[in-house]
């Protein structure tokens, strides 16, 4: 019972005091992140020299103690007296928290630190504290230990060349405050290198000495700034079209600018920064770039006649696809919002972004209109994917749900196991009919095509799925297409594809591995399709009638027979599954004991995916490149 | 009761784990399968379905049409016959696809609309130009058309290669003896895959008088020949624009001979208009 409650129990913390107690409010976190965040507020301030211009080079060095070196070439830490605290202007900056000179002072007009405490707070969470300053000709050092408390008072230790300036900061980091003291080499490279991305122009360094094999360190400069961090994201992507727009544009103090590129992936990558500072949640800055891109996309598409107008207009999401974009803007004064503060909320960014890019793109698409097509043909193709996709769950939430009317001519086998059921994709109703009749209906399960299948290759989703035949295979198979593909619904373990023997029969099996290779890639993939191998011979002597699959085996079969047999013997080559009886059918193609199946692979996704495109897309002139240059290795021509 | 209980252990063990060990297989990459079994069908297509032969202007279904007509006996200076029994004995000897296809492509042979010189004399409703197909081949009736017996003359006289059937029990022409280039003078059209064609139609008399120009002089360039042949002839007459009448007129000027100042007034002339 402490009931004891007056003005002994109120503590005034003094100073660096109260950072130590409650570090968590300064820096977030006392973990891994919290101790990184040390070396980012001291590289902060020596960007922020660097923004104000008078720093080109920066360094970080990771010592062998874990302690970390900062060194930058800008004007240094002021040393004179600083009137209204009576000591050194370093120490004042270490020491006291809220002193700073960029809030308005004329010291710096943009900068990542806001409110004057980087410095000390870094003071007051370390071990010791060496800084270094070069300026006046001389070299100025200070000391701290044990959280600030100055060890060494602003001494003159020696005399360096007259141009030279800079500040040169060392720091340990308190173990007893941190969860680990060690750094990340990676963690520090990282972002030293979005550094560099973000700061046109500047160097920066980064070296670990805890490395013995790192004596030069690595050194990041761009003179192209965030356009080269675009390319670099873009690394290894294939771009479709070469340049990176890079525009920018400046209106009270606000600085402001966008880079960007399209490539073919699906994914966008859109970062943006504010002074240096990722914001994650997005903001104002990238609102405005957003909408803009939005609209001047969309009234580029009605303009060029690409978007007719009763064509839906293309959304934010569409135009996003396949972006990769960073934005950026240095603001003097910047507010940020949101639980994590990841969100710029300064509104008059929003109008400056939008106008800057507005005019910008705006220019590019009018002086590249094939990029522009490009881009505006990449957007449409997002918006037909996107609508395609809808359409295709609302069709497969409708089948599900009438699931007996969509199966069409489909004649189910009676197993419901998917281990033992095998599906006969059969064309034409005349061989349907034998198949059906000569089929294990217990595993076999028939489905007739009525003449050739559409071609998925150049009909777009929606066509695809606006098609009877191809409706009925989806649901036949049990998987659903596009999102909600699932290969573990699939119905049957073999999908065979039984056509005839001629060349028609050849078409319609390409056909159908085009529709399963674009919509059910897994399947094919994963081994569950195959070609059924019908004979091709029919040799007719006295009453016996014998099938052979192919040449081969038809000489081996004349060659057993007697002279006088084989003399008489009429052989004929076989067109198309109906002209079989159903047992013969059963015998010869369908009964599993009985016989041979070709199984379909993929060994190499990126083959197949250009054979397809080659053979059966939009381009005539690939094909008949082909069709020329194969001409010789025809193997069945049906004459 | 212990019947069933039987049955249901045979079903078990046929199909059973063990049900995909009793399959046997080949394996086939697909691009190999995709890849062969398109090249099949493309040159297929290509070779014996929807282009001509230069030789005698005809796809495989025409010549097979002619052919069987010929064979059955079925000429000018006799009645015609139900187009019913044409289609079944093509079907049936020589041509293993659809009914509708060889009857569609024999009434597009009797169409004077779609043919300069009609190879096929239809009687009854063969379709007109609007769009109206023919009447079914239950109804029509048709023979061939004198012109062809120029197509067929002398193929009993061993001037052309035969082929067997498909099923090997009649022979049939690879091409028609043709006394008469018939790809110019009926010209053809025709998609396949990776390539078409489309060759507008003569007329007769000039490519006969160009065919003897020819002869006599086997070094005839274009312009010698086009003393005889001046253009195309379709069935439904046509307009000649001025300024191709100019083009023309230039091609022939005997003077002007480099080709290149030719093309380079043509070109002018099509620039200008």
């Amino acid at each position: 019972m402490n009931e004891h409650y007056d003005a002994s129990d109120i503590q005034v913390l003094e100073g660096l005091e109260a950072v130590r107690k409650r570090p968590g409010m300064y820096i977030g976190t006392t973990d891994v992140k919290g101790l990184h965040h040390l070396v980012w507020e001291i590289v902060d301030n020596a960007i922020d020299e660097a923004l104000a211009g008078y720093c080109n080079h920066i360094e970080v060095i990771v010592n062998k103690d874990n302690s970390v070196t900062v060194k930058d070439n800008g004007r240094g830490i002021p040393v004179d007296v600083h009137p209204k605290t009576g000591i050194s202007t370093v120490e004042t900056v270490y020491t006291v928290l809220h002193a700073g000179g960029k809030f308005g002072g004329g010291g710096y007009k943009v900068s990542g630190g806001l409110h004057g405490v980087g410095a000390s707070v870094v003071n007051a969470l370390s071990k010791w504290v060496n800084v270094t300053v070069y300026k006046n000709s001389k070299v100025y050092e200070v000391k701290f230990v044990d959280g600030g408390k100055v060890a060494q008072k602003l001494t003159v230790v020696g005399d360096c060349e007259e141009n030279r300036t800079g500040t040169t900061v060392t720091f340990k980091p308190d173990p007893d405050i941190f969860d680990t003291d060690i750094y990340d080499y990676d963690t520090l490279m990282v972002r030293i290198r979005e550094l560099a991305f973000l700061n046109r122009g500047l160097s920066l360094t980064i070296r670990d000495d805890r490395d013995d094999e790192d004596t030069t360190g690595q050194t990041f400069m761009y003179e192209g700034g965030i356009s080269e961090y675009v390319k670099f994201i873009n690394q290894g992507k294939t771009v479709i079209h070469d340049d990176v727009i890079h525009l920018e544009g400046e209106e009270n103090d606000v600085f402001f600018e966008v880079a960007m590129q399209y490539n073919s992936s699906y994914k966008e990558n859109i970062y943006s920064f504010v002074n240096n500072i990722n914001t994650h949640d997005g903001g104002t800055h990238e609102d405005g770039v957003k909408r803009a891109l939005t609209r001047l996309i969309n009234n580029y598409a009605r303009k060029t006649n690409m978007l007719k107008e009763k064509d839906e207009a293309l959304t934010g999401d569409d135009v996003k696809e396949g972006l990769t974009m960073i934005v950026s803007c240095k603001h003097p004064n910047p507010q940020f919002e949101g639980q994590t503060k990841g969100r710029l909320g300064n509104s008059e960014v929003r109008k400056l972004a939008d106008n800057v890019f507005s005019e910008g793109f705006e220019r590019f698409l009018l002086e590249n209109p094939e990029c522009a097509r490009t881009i505006v043909n990449k957007a449409m193709a997002a918006c037909r994917g996107r609508l395609a996709a809808k359409r295709a769950r609302e069709m497969t939430r409708k089948s599900e749900m009438a699931v007996t009317n969509f199966f069409g001519k489909l004649s189910d086998c009676k197993s419901k196991d998917p281990k033992v059921s095998e599906i006969f994709i059969v064309e034409g109703d005349s061989a349907g009919g034998s198949a059906k009749k000569g089929r294990d209906s217990m595993t076999q399960a028939i489905l007739p095509l009525r003449g050739k299948i559409l071609n998925v290759e150049k009909a777009r989703l929606d066509k695809a799925l606006g098609n009877e035949e191809i409706r009925t295979i989806i649901t036949a198979f049990g998987t659903g297409i596009g999102d909600e593909f699932d290969l573990s619904k699939l119905r049957y373990d073999k999908i065979i594809i039984m056509t005839d023997a001629d060349v028609d029969g050849s078409h319609i099996r390409v056909l159908l591995l085009t529709l399963f290779y674009r919509f059910f890639r897994p399947i094919v993939e994963a081994g569950h399709v195959y070609a059924a191998q019908p004979p091709l011979f029919r040799i007719m002597h006295g009453k016996t009638r014998k099938y052979v699959l192919d040449e081969k085996e038809l000489n081996e079969y004349l060659n057993s027979l007697d002279d006088k047999v084989r003399s008489r013997a009429e052989i004929a080559r076989m067109k198309g599954l109906g002209e079989m009886d159903a047992e013969e059918l059963n015998e010869t193609t369908m009964d599993i004991e009985k016989r041979t199946l070709r199984k379909i692979t993929v060994d190499d996704c990126v083959a197949a995916d250009a054979i397809f495109e080659k053979l059966m897309g939009d381009e005539v002139e690939p094909r008949r490149a082909f069709i020329e240059e194969n001409a010789i290795f025809v193997k069945n021509l049906d004459i | 009761m212990e019947d069933n209980k039987d049955i249901i252990t045979d079903e078990e063990n046929k199909y059973g784990s063990k049900f995909h060990e009793r399959d046997s297989l080949t394996e086939n990459n697909i691009v190999k399968e995709v890849r062969d079994s398109f090249l099949d069908y493309s040159m297929s297509v290509i070779t014996a379905r929807a282009i001509p032969d230069l030789r005698d202007g005809l796809k495989p279904v025409h010549r097979r049409i002619l052919w069987s007509m010929f064979e059955e006996g079925n000429t000018p200076e006799k009645p015609h016959k139900k187009s019913a029994t044409t289609v079944g004995y093509v079907m049936g000897h020589y041509h293993p696809h659809g009914d509708s296809s060889i009857y569609e492509a024999m009434v597009r042979l009797a169409q004077d609309f779609n043919q300069r010189y009609m190879l096929v004399d239809g009687h009854g409703n063969f379709g007109n130009i609007e769009g109206d197909g023919a009447a079914a081949y239950r109804y029509t009736e048709a023979r061939l058309a004198k012109i062809s017996l120029e197509l067929l003359r002398d193929i009993n006289k061993d001037t052309v290669d035969m082929m067997p059937n498909f099923d090997e029990t009649s022979p049939e022409p690879k091409v028609l003896p043709s006394r008469f280039p018939n790809v110019l003078v009926n010209g053809s059209m025709g998609i396949a895959v990776g390539m078409a064609t489309n060759i507008p139609p003569h007329n007769l008399g000039e490519v006969i008088d160009g065919c003897v120009a020819y002869i006599d002089n086997p070094d005839i360039d274009t312009l010698g020949l086009m003393q005889h042949i001046k253009g195309p002839d379709f069935p439904t007459g046509g307009l000649l624009r001025f300024h191709m009448v100019l083009i023309l007129w230039i091609l022939r000027l005997r003077w002007l001979n480099l080709f290149i100042i030719r093309l380079l007034m043509v070109l002018v002339i099509i620039i200008l208009i």
